[in-house]
């Protein structure tokens, strides 16, 4: 799994957990999304798919704001991490 | 001193005075040097569509046309929001130079820096 540091990945981070959000968008995406992450364990990884237009700008920006990290982003489909804590 | 400055602009063609005043003021933040972005929303959205601003152009200020590529070239950039653009059937494939689609967050983002912002 790739850790975050720079380093390229040997192989894809294991997926933990997959939500298709469809078109959701904004605020909707958000909170769900939040929900979502807060329901994972620590670490585990989240395949999500979003189909709205504002998402490559909006879902890097929230894992900034958050905390989680974003480990793979090819619009529509998302890979992140969720925070430790 | 916060380095950022954001205009939050609610009109297009149904209220060209607040549009084109907004867009004044976002060209006074831009060229004090500030990050400056406006935030387009509501029926804001229509203005980055292109050829929208055409043709509006309130006595005493210059074009909206003018006004806006004057923004977008001195470095000013310009959200859309997502959920309005989407509910008006927009074309996101004819977006004006500078104008980037996003959702919240990407708002949120903007203005957690203490960003101060001024709406129309």
């Amino acid at each position: 799994m790739t850790q975050g540091h720079g380093q390229p990945a040997a192989s894809p981070p294991r997926v933990d957990a997959v939500w298709d959000a469809g078109d959701l968008a904004c605020g909707d995406l958000i909170l769900q999304l939040r929900g979502r992450m807060e329901a994972m364990r620590p670490g585990h990884v989240l395949r999500l798919v979003a189909l709205d237009a504002g998402a490559p700008e909006d879902l890097p920006a929230w894992c900034r704001l958050t905390g989680h990290t974003l480990l793979a982003a090819d619009h529509p489909v998302y890979l992140i991490r969720r925070k430790e804590h | 001193m916060a380095n950022k400055f954001c205009v939050s602009l609610t009109h297009s063609k149904d209220n060209t005075d607040k549009a084109t005043v907004a867009f004044v003021v976002a060209n006074a933040a831009v060229g004090s040097g500030k990050e400056t972005m406006v935030f387009l929303s509501v029926e804001g959205v229509r203005l980055a569509q292109k050829g929208v601003a055409d043709g509006i152009h309130e006595e005493g200020f210059a074009p909206l046309r003018e006004l806006l590529d004057n923004f977008t070239k001195a470095g000013g950039t310009i959200y859309v929001c997502s959920p309005c653009f989407k509910k008006r059937k927009l074309d996101e494939h004819n977006l004006v130079a500078g104008a980037t689609i996003v959702g919240g967050a990407k708002l949120v983002e903007f203005l957690s820096d203490g960003s101060p912002c001024v709406s129309y």
